[in-house]
């Protein structure tokens, strides 16, 4: 685990460090601190990481206006902040997690859960997917997509309108963010539930997704169960 | 509103009397001499001359017949406008008298009577017997031993002797009460101008116009209750005459300044050399002069107004309309009354823009109120906004899990600031030393939440001087937040005074390194905050500048003493 803290009091800087490293131990295999914002984004383009940790005002700086860049990496993004009112905005944009200042080490560890375990949603929910293409942030509303495909360490969007966007979350990832309307339907495939038409049935107890727009896509045996509860 | 509607219709009816028709007045004859027989109705008259002559100080009568066309219906009255003094006959009837006639040399009598100046204006009752309608004849007997190259005509009306005495009480009347509407808006403008803190030149000048007006109207209509001797009849001409140039003069400056006209100094300038043109080159012909000189007043506040009107300022359509009205007034109405209701429309118009004025200076004082009670919220949350208290209550926590001792150190920094803050929270000035103490309590909690050890220094500080409160805070805020500490982790404050003869100056220097800015931060409600405060407690005698400097950043406020 590659943790990245991005804040401006020294104090709480250390605190953060501190915590992260009780909570992750040996899995830790990198942790840096950066007290503003150019410093940090800096970081993140030499650096990859797997866990941001950020304060959204940052020396009178507005941490929101690169939130949209951090959220489209290939990391989980955790906001710490004192700016409570902010926190349904963040998740519209699809970070793991906002803790509230302040924070006690039990708060902050039912963050750093959600990354490994799957611990129940949030109720703010994640409106849009930022993606980066050619050096440029798009937004796209999550209502657009059909499915959602694994690809590696990527994941490819299938959208609406016929396109197809590269995101550089992992499917993984993605599930995590996700609100509760996807279903994970193979371990290569995320769909919006209303996108589901029916269920097909193949010979050698095979099962396929017919979507509304007529394409067919697998369903992982462990998952037809609840696939089909859902549906119902 | 109303009133003035009121009064058009009335003036409108009495200019309309002036129409009168029920006589006819031929030229007057002259001729100088003295004889009792040119008194008599059928004395002959045949090659007096048509024009009084050079009389010098002698006796001369002028004769003249009036034709009455019907009975006026009561006592006849004749009202005479001539110069000199002289004895009034009626159809060969001695009737009355304006003043008295110099009394002839008789050698060995001492010195003769000189001639007592009778009024241009003088009334007398025909007795009923000679006011039947026809032919009749009017003989004066005269003299005009002052001012007598001024030749001026004779002229008569003859009507009822009730209304001919009535009517100028009616005009009167009505005048009296403009003149007493000026009166009580003069001394309110004038203990207005007075007693307001903001001497604004336009109440005064607005006051000196309504107190010039009433004036007028005064020297105007003097001549119905005074008997002002022929020899002063041009005296209260000279009188009116100038006291008309003043108000020309004076109006469009008036519009000028509240409309923000742009070249008032030229325009004054232009509006003085006409006014003094038409003086010099018209002088004597009291007239003419006051109409030139209102045209003058007119064309230029119009100019004034129009461009008010394209530079969309406020009241300027109703003073257009205004100046309209009065123009229009002053075309249909005989001269007098014109140019007094003209002049009342334009006051109307003045007294209107003053209440809009009024209404701007209870706006300003409302929101400068109203600033200062924003400036006193955001002082408060200064020390409450999430950003501040959720950083400082998280460091806490910390400090106190990790080491209360110094955790409750910082719990006492935090409440001292606290302390302070309130204590401050509704003054407009406080005294520079609790400001300073105010730093220091901050700069200890920052301290502790930063880890970054910050040094404050202050030379020449003058206990005695205030501040607005919190604007070095406010400074400090911006050092912590915009500096990178220097190598040992240390951040400095310097502040200095200087006391200089026109003000005093205070120079706030962070010396560390300059964070860089990023493109799109959105700052600047310290500065603000700043700006508006020292705008609160010293108007506009202020100025503040806060620059990067090669060792940091350098803030200079000073404070103006005048």
């Amino acid at each position: 685990m590659r943790v990245l803290i991005i804040e401006d009091e020294g104090r709480i800087a250390k605190r953060l460090e501190r915590m992260t490293r009780t909570f992750f131990e040996e899995n830790l295999t990198a942790i840096n601190c950066c007290d503003s914002l150019q410093k940090g984004l800096i970081f993140l383009e030499q650096h990859p990481i797997d866990l941001l940790l950020l304060d959204l005002n940052l020396n009178g700086e507005n941490g929101f206006d690169v939130l949209e860049s951090v959220v489209a990496g290939s990391f989980h993004t955790i906001i710490v902040s004192a700016y409570t009112d902010k926190a349904i905005y963040a998740f519209s944009y699809g970070v793991l997690d906002f803790v509230p200042k302040p924070f006690d080490e039990h708060r902050l560890d039912l963050a750093f859960k959600r990354i490994t375990a799957t611990v129940k949603k949030h109720e703010h929910q994640m409106k849009v997917l930022a993606v980066k293409k050619a050096g440029e942030l798009h937004l796209i509303d999550i209502s657009e997509v059909i499915y959602i495909k694994g690809a590696g360490i990527y994941s490819e969007l299938h959208l609406k309108n016929g396109k197809l966007e590269l995101h550089d979350k992992s499917l993984e990832m993605l599930q995590q963010l996700l609100p509760e309307s996807f279903e994970r339907i193979h371990k290569s495939f995320i769909i919006p539930l209303d996108q589901a038409e029916k269920i097909m049935v193949r010979p050698g107890s095979k099962y396929n997704l017919l979507l509304k727009n007529g394409e067919l896509l697998p369903i992982g045996r462990a998952r037809y169960k609840d696939l089909k509860k859902r549906m119902l | 509103m109303q009133r003035l509607l009121i009064l058009l219709a009335i003036i409108l009816m009495l200019s309309s009397c002036k129409q009168d028709d029920s006589y006819v007045q031929e030229q007057p004859v002259y001729r100088t001499g003295d004889n009792m027989l040119w008194a008599k109705t059928k004395a002959n008259d045949n090659g007096w001359q048509n024009d009084r002559g050079d009389t010098g100080d002698k006796i001369f009568w002028v004769r003249s017949k009036i034709q009455l066309f019907r009975s006026p219906g009561g006592p006849l009255g004749l009202q005479i406008h001539a110069f000199g003094a002289f004895d009034v006959y009626w159809d060969g009837v001695f009737l009355g008298s304006n003043g008295h006639l110099p009394e002839p040399e008789i050698p060995g009598k001492g010195v003769p009577g000189k001639e007592v100046p009778g009024t241009e204006s003088s009334i007398f009752l025909i007795p009923d017997s000679l006011s039947q309608p026809g032919n009749h004849q009017l003989a004066l007997r005269s003299s005009q031993s002052y001012e007598q190259v001024i030749q001026r005509g004779v002229s008569v009306r003859v009507e009822n002797y009730i209304s001919l005495l009535r009517t100028p009480l009616i005009i009167m009347s009505l005048m009296n009460v403009m003149a007493g509407a000026f009166l009580i808006a003069s001394l309110y403008y004038f203990f207005l101008y007075a007693n307001s803190q903001q001497k604004e030149y336009t109440i005064l000048i607005f006051a000196v116009i309504c107190l010039l007006f009433l004036t007028l109207l005064i020297m105007e209509y003097i001549k119905f209750y005074i008997d002002i001797p022929y020899t002063h009849f041009f005296t209260r001409m000279e009188i009116i005459g100038w006291l008309t140039f003043s108000i020309s003069f004076l109006v469009p400056l008036y519009f000028s300044i509240q409309f923000n006209f742009r070249y008032k100094a030229l325009l004054t300038g232009i509006i003085l050399l006409l006014l003094l043109f038409i003086y010099i080159y018209n002088h004597g012909h009291y007239d003419l002069s006051a109409i030139l000189y209102s045209l003058v007043m007119w064309v230029s506040a119009m100019a004034v107004v129009i461009n008010a009107i394209i530079q969309k300022e406020k009241g300027s359509t109703i003073v257009f309309v205004g100046l309209v009205l009065s123009a229009v007034a002053n075309n249909f109405l005989y001269y007098d009354f014109g140019l007094f209701i003209s002049f009342t429309l334009i006051v109307l118009c003045m007294l209107y823009l003053h209440t809009l004025r009024v209404k701007i200076i209870e706006q300003e004082h409302k929101s400068s109120l109203l600033l200062s009670s924003r400036l006193k919220l955001e002082l408060i949350k200064k020390n409450i906004q999430p950003h501040f208290l959720r950083n400082t209550l998280t460091s806490l926590i910390d400090w106190v899990e990790e080491s209360p001792q110094q955790g409750v150190e910082f719990i006492q920094a935090l409440a001292a600031e606290f302390d302070i803050m309130n204590e401050i929270a509704d003054a407009e000035l406080i005294p520079i030393h609790q400001e300073i103490t105010l730093c220091k309590t901050h700069l200890s909690v920052m301290q502790f939440r930063k880890e970054i050890s910050y040094e404050w220094e202050d030379a020449g500080i003058d206990e005695k001087e205030c501040i607005p409160p919190a604007i070095l805070h406010t400074l400090v805020e911006n050092g912590i937040t915009h500096s990178i500490p220097t190598a040992d982790k240390k951040i400095y404050f310097r502040l200095s005074f200087e006391l200089t003869s026109n003000c005093k100056i205070y120079m706030f220097e962070t010396i560390a390194e300059n964070r860089p800015l990023s493109e799109n931060r959105k700052g600047g409600n310290g500065f603000q905050y700043i700006k508006a405060r020292l705008t609160e407690s010293y108007g506009d005698r202020w100025d503040f500048n806060s620059t990067a400097v090669p060792q940091g950043w350098l803030t200079t406020i000073k404070l103006y003493n005048k």
